[in-house]
């Protein structure tokens, strides 16, 4: 079978079964509360900032962001491969002819395409409420798409070593706590600020700082072609991560339950 | 015992055919080896059923036949190709059922058999699946709601969606009533009559007697017998048992056992050896209470297979040489 075909019904495939894991993400209420819900909550707090304050928003819609990336991406695709590998539905799968990568890539997909839908309200929202606009539209959904990627990687990663659901709720806790560090490291003593930038958060809010906000550490006002080049160090974490993750998963992902 | 395949068949013949295959878990002082040199030649258009105690290595040979774990070595050919490196040609013309499986339990049948639709290349239509399984009056039942026979039957309808031409499965009708049994022999006959192949392991003796054109008995990762159901019953005495008598029998042509309250008289000459035993009775006024008379059976052989000495063979720590444990 050619390269053409092959690619052909590899799209079909995880098309067909990307439609049914949304259906499955949108039947279940508590996950599509968490996934929809926790970071459009983070949104409202945009009423209560001034616009007119320099830098006003940027760590609300960097937090809305990372929100979108942790509980629709992160979580909810943990949660979805530990209890499809335990119910060995998985195995199940990998029977057929489709094959691995595009069964995680559809089980990744729905919660993708949540955060690129909660990135794109914000888009919207936030100068209609009078803040700034993004300033580098296509390096921000590319910054939100490496995201997105690097967080189904630490996702995956994390259900390699998850026993079962249950679990994946203390599992899932240092990718959480370490992206809030890196995304709240403002608060955190500044002896720690050079590496809590390694972190996805911290990237993540870098990216949203150079590519929405337009605007340099200095908080000087930066061009376009600067907006992508500030970027380009929190890009590159979030590819580093992505590499990371997804090479640990390489080596470890269970398809089976745990014994 | 255990034949090469081309003793059977020349591979132009073969649907299935394994060569010296050897499965090996672990490394270094924890290694187990599960498959210890097994052949195996399914001929195209016929029913193959592997047989085995628990730990015997059945499972273990099934999914490297499916390409579902590597070999440690041997080669393996489906369709001629390799389960493997042959992945996309072998998938879209096999169809492999696992011994324990799981659905996503919100879906509806119906939804679960248009998801997997989605991932073969020629689906059957929807009603088609359905109807072949019996399954069109519990379309809209979400699989959590389906008794275990139910969720086996939408199994094989999963199983089924891309009409392959090679069909494994891992113990088809365990769970199911007696009823769903037959349909599933009958339909696994039909895949047969229509010209496709079917690999199958079973812990219902009756099952690969009523099914398989082929049986190979396995025991501790090896092929031990393998043949049609007649050739492999073919030399194994008939058996005769009555309530012990407590006292001698005549001299007969045969092995006496008593055991339990019974008497079993174990011969190869069934005729000649109940003539006489009867006419003893006769003569003697005896009554043979509880009298049967049975003739070599595929069970009698598997079980004398799994109670055979197998101190000498490591992946003997697995099996359970019980009759528990043939028949689970």
């Amino acid at each position: 079978m050619s390269t053409a075909l092959d690619l052909a019904a590899g799209t079909r495939r995880v098309r067909g079964l990307a439609a049914t894991n949304t259906r499955l993400l949108l039947r279940n209420r508590l996950a599509t509360f968490y996934a929809f819900a926790v970071p459009l909550l983070a949104l409202t707090l945009l009423f209560s900032q001034d616009p007119s304050q320099p830098g006003a928003g940027l760590a609300t819609v960097a937090t809305v962001l990372s929100m979108a990336l942790l509980f629709p991406v992160y979580y909810n695709l943990l949660s979805v491969v530990v209890t499809r590998r335990d119910e060995l539905v998985l195995k199940r799968l990998r029977t057929g002819e489709v094959r691995d990568g595009e069964i995680l890539l559809s089980l990744a997909l729905p919660g993708v395409g949540v955060a690129l839908l909660i990135c794109l309200v914000t888009m919207v929202a936030t100068p209609l409420l009078g803040f700034s606009a993004p300033a580098n539209v296509p390096v921000m959904l590319l910054g939100m798409l490496v995201a997105c990627t690097a967080f189904v990687a630490l996702a995956l990663w994390t259900a390699a070593w998850t026993r079962n659901a249950e679990a994946a709720q203390l599992t899932s806790a240092p990718v959480i706590l370490l992206t809030m560090a890196g995304l709240f490291r403002v608060v955190l003593p500044e002896a720690a600020h050079d590496w809590l930038v390694v972190l996805p958060g911290a990237a993540v809010e870098e990216v949203v700082q150079a590519a929405w906000f337009g605007v340099a550490d200095d908080g000087s006002q930066l061009s376009l072609l600067e907006t992508a080049t500030a970027a380009g160090p929190g890009l590159a974490v979030l590819v580093a991560w992505t590499v990371l993750g997804l090479s640990l998963v390489a080596r470890s992902m269970p398809w089976e339950p745990r014994p | 015992m255990t034949t090469a395949p081309t003793d059977a068949a020349t591979s132009t013949d073969l649907a299935i055919e394994v060569r010296d295959l050897t499965r090996t878990y672990g490394s270094g002082a924890d290694a187990f080896t599960a498959v210890r040199g097994v052949d195996l030649a399914v001929a195209r258009g016929t029913i193959h059923a592997l047989l085995g105690v628990n730990g015997a290595g059945k499972t273990s040979t099934m999914e490297v036949v499916e390409g579902l774990a590597p070999a440690s070595s041997g080669e393996v050919r489906v369709l001629g190709l390799h389960p493997v490196r042959d992945r996309a040609d072998v998938r879209r013309r096999t169809g492999v059922l696992l011994q324990r499986t799981g659905f996503v339990g919100d879906l509806t049948v119906a939804e679960t058999l248009q998801m997997w639709a989605t991932t073969v290349t020629d689906p059957r239509p929807l009603e088609e699946s359905l109807g072949m399984l019996d399954l069109l009056g519990r379309r809209d039942v979400a699989a959590r709601n389906l008794s275990g026979g139910e969720l086996r039957r939408l199994d094989l309808a999963c199983t089924l969606m891309g009409r392959p031409d090679v069909v494994m499965l891992d113990e088809p009708t365990t769970g199911l009533d007696p009823e769903s049994r037959r349909a599933v022999w009958d339909l696994i006959e039909g895949l047969r009559d229509a010209g496709g192949t079917v690999l199958l392991t079973t812990h219902f003796l009756d099952e690969a007697e009523q099914l398989a054109d082929q049986v190979s008995i396995m025991r501790a990762g090896r092929v031990v017998r393998e043949g049609t159901v007649a050739q492999i019953v073919a030399g194994e005495p008939s058996t005769i048992g009555f309530a012990d008598l407590g006292r001698d029998l005549p001299a007969l042509p045969a092995e006496v056992r008593v055991d339990r309250g019974r008497t079993e008289v174990r011969t190869a000459d069934l005729q000649p050896t109940l003539s006489a035993l009867l006419r003893w009775a006769d003569e003697h006024r005896v009554v043979l209470a509880d009298l049967a008379v049975s003739s070599p059976s595929l069970e009698a052989v598997f079980l004398r297979i799994a109670r055979e000495d197998g101190s000498a063979e490591p992946a003997d720590d697995l099996a359970d040489p019980t009759l528990e444990g043939a028949l689970r």
